[in-house]
């Protein structure tokens, strides 16, 4: 007797984790649409190009950094730089939590207040390293315009958005202060643990 | 500077989301994902665990069996992922005969398993089976990634029963200045995290994994995959990736304990300082032909936490297989079905 292998566990493709990102993707296009149409504008009207450009470029930076600061204001473009955040709060979803999973009664804890403030020691992380990212952004872009090289298009710069992030984001993965932080995210979620219905 | 104008990032934006739209139909057309695709058989089975053989494809397979051991994070079917992609297919091809183990999905019932009954009890049966069913007194071992680790332990805790032992990207240094999981694991309290929760969910473990790399991982990948919306293969190949990376067991919770405290915490392996049941690994007891195969852009298990091995192990014919490419590239690029599995057929052949 013989079988084929496709006995295990089915997973489904999750169809939202493309949505997600394609409309985080689209959310960015808008803010470089913006730009690049104040830059044109820019080209026209004032001479020390060089200048207008640092000053909007600054402006498509404060967009994507508010967007971190308040992601409620702009969801789809918070999006592309929480998503090791989301990728986090899921995980402690599937544990039971979540905040609106949590019992009221232990909102109230010292263990769940000490969770929260290092969340957001975590999520403050992340952000200055975004905005570390968006900082080395443009000093590429510099230099591929002193060298005289244009950008193809819209993906080739979120290609290069992309490659700072990791590039940012990787340098604070090997720091000693993370590997701290990133035990005592997990340790103090734990402390905060009730026990749910078995789930495994 | 940037060489854009606004008209232009307009209509990539248009085209981006009309592909978009397409792709909607073309995920529905897509049928069932299937994963894995060599015919076999299971010939043994011992609580969550099968032991299965794969259909030879060469008329008179050679006598000494193959018993390959996975990693328990993951699903093995990664060896066997589709049929221009599976290391087991070029295994099989060489003439080799072609044993795995699955550990299945551990549930509660699973959670005071330890790695003396992975180590010990499973691999120790499924290679009694092999040694029986074939006739031999030894076999050939190839351990995958974590699977390396525990093939490595199993090896030195009874070197009489293995004739050859493959390692394929095996940790075996932990902490190598470059092992990021050892990093990101130093300040866990594995404690108080089984103890807390018993098995360790898949879910968390995918988030360590994700974490490594979030922004090509979690990001830039759906954005691309708008561009392969139209062509039905190769999303299918990208959706059998994906189905892979998602389907993470959770880890029963006694044996991450001590492989999390003992392998990455406390670097016991390449100390010799692991404890299985009641004996001690040495890596001096690997004394028989060994072949280490490792890739060299491994961000999960560097080279160098690979190459670790040959100081520590006792083989006099030790060797190693490089593979310019990545942790997963090892087992479904093009390049590795044509170099590794022909590679490691030839060294076991020529033993």
């Amino acid at each position: 007797m013989t079988e084929q292998t496709s006995a295990s566990n089915p997973g489904v493709f999750n169809v939202e984790l493309v949505l997600r990102q394609a409309r985080a993707y689209l959310a960015f296009g808008d803010q470089v649409r913006l730009f690049t149409d104040r830059l044109d504008r820019t080209a026209e009207a004032e001479a020390d190009w060089g200048e207008a450009l640092q000053r909007h470029f600054a402006e498509f930076k404060a967009a994507i950094a508010q967007s971190a600061e308040n992601p409620a204001a702009n969801p789809e473009l918070a999006r592309l730089w929480l998503l090791i955040a989301d990728t986090w709060s899921e995980a402690a979803a599937a544990l039971g939590m979540a905040p609106k999973m949590i019992p009221e009664a232990l909102q109230h804890t010292e263990e769940w207040r000490a969770y929260q403030r290092t969340q957001n020691d975590y999520f403050s992380q992340l952000r200055d390293t975004a905005t570390e990212a968006l900082d080395l952004m443009e000093q590429r872009l510099n230099e591929r315009a002193a060298a005289g090289k244009a950008v193809g298009g819209l993906r080739e710069l979120y290609n290069l958005w992309v490659e700072c992030n990791e590039a940012t984001y990787g340098r604070m993965l090997r720091d000693p202060a993370y590997s701290e932080l990133n035990g005592r995210l997990l340790n103090t979620l734990l402390r905060c643990y009730v026990p749910q219905e078995p789930r495994s | 500077m940037i060489g854009l104008t606004a008209d232009q990032i307009a209509a990539e934006i248009e085209t981006f989301s009309n592909r978009l739209k397409q792709g909607a139909q073309t995920l529905a057309e897509v049928g069932e994902i299937e994963t894995g695709v060599s015919p076999r058989e299971p010939v043994y089975q011992e609580d969550k665990l099968t032991l299965y053989r794969y259909q030879p494809r060469v008329n008179q397979p050679h006598a000494v069996p193959l018993l390959i051991v996975y990693a328990l994070v993951n699903r093995p079917y990664m060896m066997d992922l589709q049929e221009d992609r599976s290391m087991i297919r070029g295994l099989l091809d060489a003439g080799l005969d072609v044993y795995l183990i699955d550990w299945g999905y551990p549930d509660a019932g699973d959670r005071t398993l330890t790695l003396a009954d992975y180590v010990q009890r499973y691999i120790g049966h499924c290679v009694d089976v092999l040694r029986d069913r074939c006739g031999v007194d030894k076999i050939n071992l190839l351990g995958v990634c974590q699977g390396g680790a525990l093939s490595l332990c199993h090896t030195a805790l009874y070197p009489e029963r293995i004739r050859n032992l493959v390692t394929m990207v095996t940790p075996v240094d932990f902490q190598t200045p470059d092992n990021i999981l050892s990093h990101l694991i130093r300040h866990v309290d594995v404690d108080l995290l089984v103890n807390t929760l018993g098995n360790v969910p898949g879910q968390m473990l995918n988030f360590a994994f994700l974490s490594l790399s979030p922004f090509r991982l979690a990001g830039q990948k759906y954005v691309d995959l708008v561009d392969i919306f139209d062509d039905a293969q190769a999303l299918k190949n990208f959706l059998r990736m994906e189905k892979w990376i998602f389907d993470s067991p959770d880890q029963a919770g006694e044996a991450f304990r001590q492989f999390a405290k003992d392998f990455f915490q406390q670097n016991k392996l390449i100390k010799g300082e692991v404890i299985i049941g009641d004996r001690r690994v040495d890596l001096r007891e690997v004394v028989m032909p060994v072949l280490n195969v490792y890739a060299t852009q491994d961000h999960l298990v560097p080279p160098a936490a690979s190459k670790a091995l040959a100081e520590c192990c006792g083989s006099r014919d030790y060797a190693e297989l490089l593979f310019r490419g990545g942790h997963i590239g090892i087992y479904v690029s093009s390049r590795a079905q044509r170099e590794v599995p022909p590679a490691i057929a030839a060294w076991l052949l020529a033993r």
